[in-house]
């Protein structure tokens, strides 16, 4: 399996698909720590890419690049931000590639962890996106597919359960959030999933 | 919360569409239309940008003007503005001299402001940032650059404002808004919540007979939460938390800006002057320029913040030096 500009298209294409299931449950996580937009804000930003035109490239840096200037002009939330800033830096990453191999899923995807962590100024450990990214990353450089990357992102999710959110708004809530699931945790979780099975459903 | 509105995921945009209306010096403008500038542009100047969520006003919108801010890119209700709209605010006040964004310490902001900077570098567009920091219960004095930035940062529009329309260049504007920033320390009080629109609950609890020292202006943790107590019992404890975080090297003169949360009356930020000067005339300190009204809001939170911008003699030039927005005038 590989990365190119028409796999890109069809996989924003699923996720935004998918996104009619999640919104409300996102909605719903993010109102016990927030003010419970996540799934709204997700939904909005995923229309955005949806609508992204990729089919006159042949690059998939220009394809990524494409997908974050649709993401930064669908909205302004803190999570929205990090996922224009980790499309940016994989743009950067694959500029003037026809396509890009699994087996360097890990290596991009660590980039983009990067950025995002020196942009939204969080730490590993968090209970946020970074910590969901940063367990893909390192289960995706032993088995580079969708599936196991679903997977990692549904484990994080479940580890970070009964810990406190350490940042941003949710900060606030302290001790309530143990036992809650962070809502960017969660969206990774259900985009991972939702990508997982479409593309068994493919094969 | 009763609110009057129509739709609430209409509430920013028809907020705007008002606010140009009433105001013919403001002109709504970006693709989404979230980016408020000044409908004669300054002459050739360094441009002044600041942005944020909506629900402050007139933080943010209501200070672009002449002696002011040029552009300000908003967000949703308590959502920072889309990086397109940071993109576009940036690019209308630039004339070529470079521009300073000048905004409050929040995450959301930060990245997004950030990250237009970044895009625009690459059309040549040079920028700055200062961050408004000026409240103190937000983080101790030795972590005074994680502070977020709450109605203090009006000081910053000014000064950097003034000076920009003076003819300063970019490293100069940017100085003064920096040590406009530095000299200037805020905190507030909040006695009952805000609801954001469409939401079917406020946004924190407080009790109907409590009040919150330090509380920010989404209803983030303060320093204490206890029974209401007399006005001046307050003023006492907000003068004497912003005196001993006073900063280094500051005179003995200062601005003092007695402002209201939204929901607050205007009898009731007077009464809280009132005694709030005579703590400051006790303290040996002589105050030039007093504001007392609605300078930055938490949509309907009753509460009072109280901000010394502690001046030395240039930027108590620039705070007095004629300037005019919507919410804020300095006449000649």
């Amino acid at each position: 399996m590989s990365i190119t500009p028409a796999g890109l298209s069809s996989a924003v294409v699923t996720v935004n698909g998918a996104m009619g299931e999640m919104e409300q449950a996102l909605n719903a996580a993010d109102a016990r720590l927030g003010d419970g937009d996540t799934g709204t804000m997700l939904a909005r930003l995923f229309a955005g890419l949806a609508k992204t035109d990729l089919s006159q490239t042949a690059d998939v840096g220009a394809a990524f690049s494409a997908l974050a200037r649709a993401a930064a002009v669908s909205t302004g939330s803190s999570l929205g931000t990090l996922v224009a800033t980790a499309l940016m830096t994989l743009g950067r990453e694959t500029k003037g590639r026809v396509a890009v191999d699994a087996d360097e899923f890990a290596t991009l995807l660590a980039a983009a962890l990067d950025a995002m962590m020196s942009r939204g100024k969080a730490s590993l450990g968090d209970k946020t996106v970074l910590d969901s990214i940063d367990a893909i990353v390192r289960r995706v450089s032993e088995e580079p597919t969708l599936p196991a990357a679903a997977d990692a992102a549904m484990s994080a999710l479940e580890t970070f359960r009964s810990r406190p959110n350490r940042v941003g708004r949710a900060r606030m809530f302290g001790d309530a959030t143990i036992g809650v699931d962070d809502p960017g945790m969660l969206a990774v979780a259900k985009i991972a999933e939702a990508l997982a099975k479409d593309q068994t459903a493919d094969d | 919360m009763k609110k009057l509105m129509n739709r609430p995921q209409d509430f920013v945009d028809e907020m705007l569409d008002g606010l140009v209306e009433a105001n013919p010096s403001l002109t709504r403008d970006g693709e989404s239309g979230r980016v408020i500038r000044r409908t004669t542009p300054a002459a050739p100047k360094v441009g002044v940008v600041s942005g944020g969520g909506s629900g402050h006003l007139p933080l943010f919108t209501g200070y672009v003007g002449q002696g002011l801010l040029d552009t300000c890119s908003i967000g949703n209700v308590f959502e920072g503005p889309t990086v397109g709209s940071c993109i576009e605010a940036m690019k209308l006040a630039d004339q070529g001299r470079g521009v300073l964004r000048l905004y409050g310490n929040y995450g959301g902001d930060r990245m997004n402001f950030d990250m237009a900077g970044e895009m625009l570098e690459d059309d040549g567009i040079r920028s700055t940032t200062v961050l408004g920091t000026d409240d103190i219960a937000s983080a101790g004095p030795e972590e005074r650059q994680k502070r977020r930035g709450v109605a203090g940062i009006i000081y910053a529009y000014k000064a950097a404002g003034a000076a920009a329309e003076a003819g300063a260049d970019l490293d100069a504007v940017t100085a003064i808004a920096q040590r406009t920033v530095d000299l200037t320390r805020t905190i507030g009080v909040a006695m009952s919540p805000c609801q954001v629109p469409g939401a079917d609950r406020p946004s924190f609890v407080l009790g109907e007979d409590e009040i919150e020292m330090g509380m920010g202006i989404h209803g983030e943790p303060g320093i204490w939460r206890d029974k209401l107590r007399p006005a001046d019992e307050i003023a006492d404890e907000m003068v004497e938390r912003l005196l001993a975080d006073r900063p280094e090297g500051s005179g003995t003169r200062a601005s003092v800006l007695v402002n209201s949360l939204g929901a607050t009356s205007l009898e009731e930020l007077f009464i809280l002057y009132r005694r709030v000067s005579k703590k400051l005339g006790e303290a040996g300190i002589t105050i030039v320029q007093p504001l007392v009204g609605h300078f930055a809001t938490s949509m309907e939170m009753a509460g009072v913040s109280v901000s010394l911008c502690f001046a030395d003699p240039e930027i108590e030039a620039l705070l007095a030096s004629p300037s005019s927005c919507p919410f804020w005038k300095v006449q000649p």
